[in-house]
This record gives C-alpha cells, structure tokens and sequence, in this order.
C-alpha cells in the first residue's frame, strides 16, 4: 500500500492542474481576449444590433469575398465606391466613396470617378504611428489589381477580366504593382480613371460589390495571407473579433458624416412606414454603437435565440417556422402575436433555384447523330412538362414562392411577367406523348444521375424529383442518386462537366438579367458558370450584342429572346425565386436586406435604448 | 527514476504510433478528402488559374514529399496557414482549444463521477428496483438523439418558451461568473448523455468485481456498505474506469464537440475541426490529427503511470 500523501497526490496534482487550466481559459489574459471583453461590455446606453446569418464567412478579405456571408462582413468594415440605395426596389445604383456618379465618355470606354476627400482607414499598427491614414484613388488601383495577382488567392476576378485595357496583360508580366496599368489609373490623389476594351455597362455594378471594397496596400502587405483575417477598412465600422461564431464591430468614429435623405434612398412611407425610418432622416450614419453579427446555421438555436429578447435581434425566418408564424400566405400576413411583437418583412428573393442538362454528354445533350439529338430535346422537354413546380412549391418552400419561366428572374428589370408559362406547367400527358412520338420506352431510356451533396433535404429532393419522373413512365430505377459528402467535391464534378444533371441555386451578384444569362453563354462552359455548357452560336451572338448595350428596351428584347431560346432548346428546369421573411425586435428602426450583395443596410439602422421600445 | 525510464522508453516506443496514425490520416486526406480547389475559385476560372490554385494547395507535389512536410510540420508544432481562413493553424488551434476546454470539461468530470456514483448504486443494488431505475434512465440517454438533448435543454433552460434562466447561445466569458451562465447548458445536456453510457459501463465492471471471493469475504466480516464499495470494490475496479477516461481526454481536448459549439455558438476547435472536414482544410486537419496522435501516446503512456498508482502490482518494466 501507498502512504496516505502519496495515495492523494495524483487526486491533487489533477484537481490543481484542472484549477489553474479552467482559469487560465475563463480569465482574459492575452491580447484577444482583452479585445474580446472590449468588444463584448457593452456598457450602459450603447446601441448595440445584433443581427444574425444562417452561415458563416470563411474569410473576410475583399479579393475573396465569393458569398453572401462574407459581403455582408466586408460591406461593413471597407468602402465601396458605390452601394445600393437603402431602400429602393429594384435595387438602385447611388454613391457611396464616389462623390458623385461616374462621368463615362460618348463611346462608353473611359470612367473617370472622383471619390470624396477626408475618408480615412480605421487605425491599426500598419499605417505610420499606428493611425489610419487618408483613403486615395491609388488605393482603389491597387485593390483592383489584387484580382489579377494569383498569389491573392481573389475569387472576383471574372469581374473584370478581359474587360479593363492593360490589366490582364499585366498579370501576365507577374503583378508588379509598381508597374501601371494603362486602363487602371489614379489621375491624381482623388481621381480614378477606368479605360475599358469594350463598354462593359455593369462595371458600375460590380463597383458596389465587397468584392470591390478598397484595401490599404500596407496592411495587405504586413498581414499575408493572414490579411483575410485582420480587416483595416474604411468602413463604417471596425472590427473588434471575429471567430467563427460571430464578428463584432464598432463605430469607426472617423467615418465620413454623410447625412442620409431616406427620400433619396427610396423611401416608400405607404410600405415602409410601419419601420421608423423616418427618424433617421437628416442624420449621418452608423448609428450604432456596436454592431455583432452572429453565425448561426441551427435554425432552431437562430429562433431560439431571436425569440429570447436579449440576443440577436434580427433574422431570416427559417423554414419551418414559417407557418407558425403566418396568419395568411395569400397574401402574405404574420399572425397578430407576431405583429404586436416583431417588425415583418417579405420579398422574393434575388435570385432562384433551377436545374440543368448537361448538354455536353450525349445521354441527354448534344450527339454526333442528329436523330439522337432530336429525341435528347425531346426527352428534356418531356422531363421538363414531367416537372410538378407546384408542388416543389409547396413541399419545400411553403407555397411562398414565386415560379416564373425560363432564368430571367423576377427581381430584374428585365423580367417578363406575359412570358408564356408553359414551360414550368405540369403536362404529364403531353410528356408521355412526346416520348412515345420519340420512341423512349422504360427500356431505352438512359440512366440519369442526380447528383447532389449529402443531407436529408437534398435526399428529399430527389426522391421528389423521381416520383415526378415516374409519372412520365420513366422507371424509378434509373434514376439514381449520386451524393457527395461535401460541397468541393460536388463542385468539382459540376466544374470538371461529368454531371448529366444539376440542381442549384443562384444568388444574384447585380440586378441585371446578364448576370444569369451569362450562365448559358457558350465561352462560359465547363469549369465556368455554363455548367449546362449549353452551345448556341445564335444565343452566343446575341450576348455579346448585349453585352456592351446599356440598359435600354433593345437590350431588353434581345436578353428576353436569349431566354426565350433557352426555354426552347430545354436546356433547364427553371424556376423559382423563394419568398424570404424577415423578423426584427420592435426597438431597431430599419428595414433589413441579404439580397444581391447584402450588409449595406446595417449601417442605416438605428436602435431605441428607451423603455418599451421592444 | 523508474517512471523517467520507462516515460522516455514509452515515448520513443509511440513514435512508430505517430508515423502511422499520421500517414495512414494524411493519405485519406490525400486521396479521399475534398479537393478544395474550386473553393478557392471564382466564377468562370481559366485552366491557367486552376492549375494555380492547385499548386498552391500543394496537389501537384508528390505525396511522400508532401507527406515528409507534414512530418517536419508536426516536429515543429508549425502547421501554417489555414486554406479557408489564412489564418495560422498554430493561432487558430490556441485560440479555440482553451475554450473547448473550459467547455467540455465540467461535463466530462461530472458525467464521469456521477456515472460511477449511480453506477456503484446499481451494482450494489443489483436486480432491484434502484438498479433497473437507473438503468432504465441510461438506456434513455443512451437513446435520445444528442441533437435532440440539445435542442431540448437549450428550449427548456434557455429559451423564453421554457424557464428562460441562461444565456441560448454565445461565449462572453470574463468571470466566474459569467462562465457559469454559459457552461451551464452545454453540460447538462452533455452529461445527460454521458452519463447513460458512463452509467452501463462502470456498472458491468463493479457487478464483475462485486462477485469475486474477496468482496464476499468483506461481507461476511461485516464491512460497512460505504467502505465496501469505495474500499473494496471501486479502488478494484480502477483500472478499467481509468482507462476509459484517459482515452476519452485526447478527443474531448482536440476534437472538442461540434454540436454543442454549434448549437450554443461557441467559437471552439470542434467547430473548425468540422469546417476543415467538409471544406478539406488540409492545414487544419493536419494538425488536428497530428495533435491527436500525439495526445494519445502521452495519454498511454499517463495511463500506465496511473495503473501502477492505483495498483502497485503493475509493473512499469
């Protein structure tokens, strides 16, 4: 046997370690957890909003800016030289660095923006003496040219490539950045001149994306790689953390004072009213404190946490609370509880669903033999009557959304509300007659993969999807499903072009019906967003007219015939723009948004600490 | 000096361990993990930025080369930079392991102690009616989904729809405090589970030990319930109970718990763990395993030291 202290000094030794190990974590000794309670005591009186997202952004450095998560971060804590009015719908083009809007010369190759005097970086140690210094032309330059670096890692690069006079070929010289680009230049401390090849009518556009949001070259150079991770904007607010729970933000005090006129910014009283806009009027913006935006991919921990009144003040209504908290969806009205107690909100959302053939694999798309590409169209489209979006509409999406024929989306102004809507109706007759007159019978008909990602929606699906086809007589058995236990590796397949069929979503990047149409343009195939790699030299020709046109009915009508051709060939099951509602405490005054590049919003929203706000 | 012997020996003796556990994870990661390349890629990539990106993510190197980096990375304690975030693994892992920590770590001494408390009970009370209670509560927190558990204690405890008393998520922990409000939940819920398989476990081992000569011996000689058990029967079963518990540290200290830090928004190592998994952060799970590997050959060899405490006839030879 042991003597007694050596029988409990194991029990001692462990109980001491644990001590000193539980309050090593709780007690905040190191430089980010002094940061973390500097953010986190929000003191008495401050206005704090506590919004939340139902993801995560895996990085948020502007090159790399790729989702809707990351936008939201980077719209907040960097300047873009333009944003989307607050307010407006359809969304509306205003200045935001810029001083004004673009002057662009007669044939629509040269912009020449002025951005405004006196913006300055939020401090950080890599600027001189540790104090953010001024926001110049040159700085929008040099973010411009991170996009053509590869050792940026950017994601927007599509944005701009081939379309800015010099840039790609500067890239191909090795991204000097002391070398200028000749169609990317600061004319002088606050003048930046942007020279295109062709006129490009959505570069005004893509400048109001977090993609475009200005970086200081010091910060991007002392910080690598590690950069993505430690933000030095301009924008309204600094970051304070950041973990893969939430961020948190201040106020950045030397934010421009730009006083907001919510008339200007689209303000609608008869729709908007009921939010308190109206105060904001006259002030400059963030009005806020504090801002934190909380990553919660658990819808029930979103609600829960919604519901609670002291934490996240804002949320995208998950799926399955919709119908407790609807009073109607014809129209749409939230029941009286839920009125008295939260702001509501709805829109369609910018962007939709759809699927897509591959047309680059003779199963279902192009062949050598044209009798086989005769009955390939014929069996697409008869897959295509085959497909009930009504009760997709229903079994998933609450009957709340919006179906529409072809892949302009309801939310661009390109949209055609008289478009036939034959493509997206329910024909079981006219689908089997169309593959008996085409000779598929259950035995010729090919096998057709439906590849999808792991989980139990996706599995729903499917077997959804398959309990519409066999309804056209096409056996259950050779519809099989192909998942992927993670999204990269599903990615990649749809990239690599070996999937006959995809299923996805698309979230716009602007409002311009161009932005989906590029999805069918042939250049575009395979490992590019035409991963339908649909290949129509009239359809091809057409873009390209487009392409350089502004807005204007001509435009119009040609993007309008490009659909039209797509619906025709039975290139895609599409679609449908889901309904998003929106809920928010009482006390915060504003009117939330997620859609097109989402996070503008929260700089303009305000919060009443007064007794009984909420 | 013993135990320093046979510490280094044990060391170098889990040196073989760590070059397989780490080659065998890093040629599934190799060959069976995501590709992380289109992650990276924006829309419309040309081959020319594809094959960029690829190289950057080390694809194009050969796998022993790659294999040898990862060696030295582990020798070095330098993993560098997450793919996803850009982060440093090294400040990453500081970051969160110290919170999974203060996290899981109530309720793994709880679930522990009280899973030997009840499961003494049990085997005490063998066959009655005590026993089956607390076995039948076992099978129930065997049973019932974590997801579920979670869900249910976060609505009961935390949500304005149940008693509303903790915080529903969230880790702004700068007092005790403070971190009593939010470890609360997690370790209910987290104990409730455990200790449904703690319970079953420690019992089967008590009742084996309950039936030898030497206990009926000591009950025969009159020998207090209490002392029984806690001097003749626990201190007996030791090593087993041991040995379950230190193999549960290295997961509970590295892997942490993914659903309790996602449903209770806490920014721990299980999360990042899980992002690296799905999104095929190869830095990141680089060292996840690697530390892990690790762990479990000091957990061994702590393991042995601790048998040859609790029971002298263990040799350390």
């Amino acid at each position: 046997m042991l003597p007694i202290s050596e029988k409990t000094m194991p029990i001692k030794l462990f109980l001491s370690v644990l001590a000193v190990a539980l309050l090593a974590t709780v007690g905040c000794t190191d430089e980010q957890q002094v940061t973390v309670q500097r953010a986190t005591s929000a003191g008495p009186g401050l206005k704090v909003f506590k919004a939340s997202l139902d993801g995560a952004p895996s990085t948020i450095d502007p090159a790399q800016s790729a989702n809707i998560y990351a936008n939201t971060v980077v719209l907040n804590a960097y300047d873009t030289l333009y944003r989307f009015k607050y307010l407006a719908r359809p969304y509306v083009v205003t200045t935001n660095l810029a001083a004004s809007m673009p002057e662009v010369s007669e044939d629509g190759l040269v912009y020449r923006i002025r951005i405004r005097e006196g913006t300055y970086f939020v401090d950080d140690p890599v600027f001189d003496g540790g104090i953010g210094r001024e926001v110049v032309a040159e700085d929008f330059v040099f973010s411009l040219k991170r996009f053509f670096d590869p050792t940026q890692r950017p994601r927007g690069t599509w944005l701009w490539q081939g379309r800015i006079v010099g840039l790609d070929e500067w890239k191909v010289a090795g991204s000097d950045y002391d070398q200028e680009v000749e169609g990317l230049r600061a004319i002088d401390r606050y003048t930046i001149q942007i020279t295109l090849k062709n006129p490009y009518p959505q570069l005004i556009y893509t400048l109001a994306q977090g993609y475009s949001a200005i970086v200081p070259r010091e910060a991007v150079e002392a910080y690598g790689r590690e950069f993505s991770s430690r933000p030095v904007g301009s924008g309204p607010f600094r970051v304070l953390s950041y973990d893969s729970s939430r961020i948190v933000f201040a106020k950045n005090e030397k934010y421009r004072q730009v006083p907001v006129d919510i008339f200007e910014e689209g303000y609608d009283r008869a729709t908007q009213g009921f939010s308190g806009v109206e105060a904001i009027h006259g002030r400059a913006p963030p009005f806020i404190d504090r801002l934190e935006i909380h990553f919660i991919q658990e819808n029930a921990a979103r609600w829960n946490s919604f519901t609670k009144d002291n934490e996240i003040q804002y949320l995208s209504v998950p799926n399955e609370q919709v119908d407790n908290i609807l009073l109607s969806k014809q129209p749409i009205r939230p029941k009286p509880e839920i009125a008295a107690k939260y702001h509501f909100y709805h829109g369609t959302e910018a962007g939709f669903v759809f699927m897509t053939f591959n047309m680059s694999l003779p199963d279902f798309g192009y062949s050598e033999d044209p009798e086989r590409e005769r009955r390939n169209k014929a069996l697409r489209c008869a897959m295509i009557k085959g497909f009930d979006w009504q009760r997709r509409n229903e079994s998933f999406y609450f009957g709340l959304g919006q179906i529409f024929p072809g892949i302009i989306t309801p939310t661009v102004p390109e949209f055609d509300p008289e478009l036939s809507r034959e493509s997206v109706e329910l024909d079981i007759e006219g689908a089997r007659k169309l593959l008996a007159d085409y000779g598929w019978t259950a035995e010729t008909l090919p096998e057709l993969a439906y590849a999808t990602t792991a989980g139990v929606s996706q599995r729903m699906f499917y077997e959804q999807f398959r309990g519409f086809m066999k309804k056209i007589g096409y056996p259950a058995h050779k519809i099989v499903l192909q998942q992927y236990a993670t999204f990269g590796d599903f990615s990649k397949d749809i990239s690599d072009g070996v999937l006959p069929f995809i299923a996805k979503g698309w979230g716009l990047d602007y409002p311009d019906a161009e932005n989906t149409l590029q999805m069918f343009y042939g250049p575009n195939g395979s490992p590019g967003a035409n991963d339908a790699n649909y290949s129509n030299a009239e359809y091809d020709r057409l873009y390209e007219q487009a392409a350089v046109m502004q807005p204007s009915p001509e435009r119009t009508a040609i993007y309008r015939k490009m659909n039209q051709m797509v619906i025709d060939d039975c290139i895609a099951m599409s679609g449908l723009s889901r309904t998003r509602i929106y809920l928010w405490h009482k006390n915060v005054i504003g009117i939330p948004d997620r859609e097109i590049v989402g996070g503008f919003y929260m700089r303009f929203v305000d919060v009443d600490n007064s007794a009984g706000a909420n | 000096m013993d135990v320093l012997q046979y510490a280094i020996r044990k060391l170098i003796g889990g040196i073989p361990l760590i070059l397989g556990v780490s080659f065998v994870s890093f040629l599934l990661m190799v060959y069976f993990g995501p590709d992380q390349t289109f992650e990276l890629l924006g829309k419309n990539p040309t081959v020319e930025e594809i094959a960029e990106v690829r190289r950057q993510l080390g694809y194009d190197r050969p796998f022993l080369m790659r294999y040898g980096e990862y060696l030295q990375e582990i020798v070095t304690l330098d993993f560098g930079l997450s793919n996803s975030t850009g982060e440093p693994v090294s400040a990453m892992l500081a970051r969160t392991i110290p919170i999974s920590l203060a996290l899981v770590t109530p309720g793994f001494i709880l679930g522990n102690l009280l899973g030997v408390l009840l499961a003494l009970i049990a085997a005490y009370h063998r066959g009655g009616w005590i026993d089956k209670t607390i076995m039948g509560f076992s099978v129930v927190g065997m049973s019932v989904s974590f997801l579920i558990v979670i869900i249910a204690f976060q609505i009961l405890l935390s949500s304005s729809f149940g008693l509303n008393l903790f915080p529903v998520r969230g880790w702004n922990v700068h007092s005790l405090q403070d971190y009593v409000m939010y470890v609360t939940v997690p370790t209910l819920a987290s104990v409730f589970v455990a200790l449904g398989y703690n319970t079953r476990f420690y019992r089967a081992v008590l009742v084996e030990e309950m039936t030898r000569d030497h206990v009926r011996t000591a009950r025969a000689f009159g020998i207090q319930p209490g002392k029984l058990l806690y001097k003749h029967i626990l201190k007996n079963s030791a090593i087993p109970i041991i040995t379950r518990i230190m193999f549960s540290i290295p997961l509970v200290v590295v892997s942490g718990s993914l659903l309790i830090e996602s449903y209770f928004g806490i920014p721990g190592v299980g999360k990042i763990t899980f992002d690296a998994i799905t999104t095929g952060d190869q830095p990141v799970l680089k060292a996840v395993v690697g530390l892990t590997a690790v762990l479990f050959v000091i957990t061994l060899l702590a393991t042995d030291i601790l048998y040859r405490a609790v029971d002298p006839r263990v040799s350390l030879k």
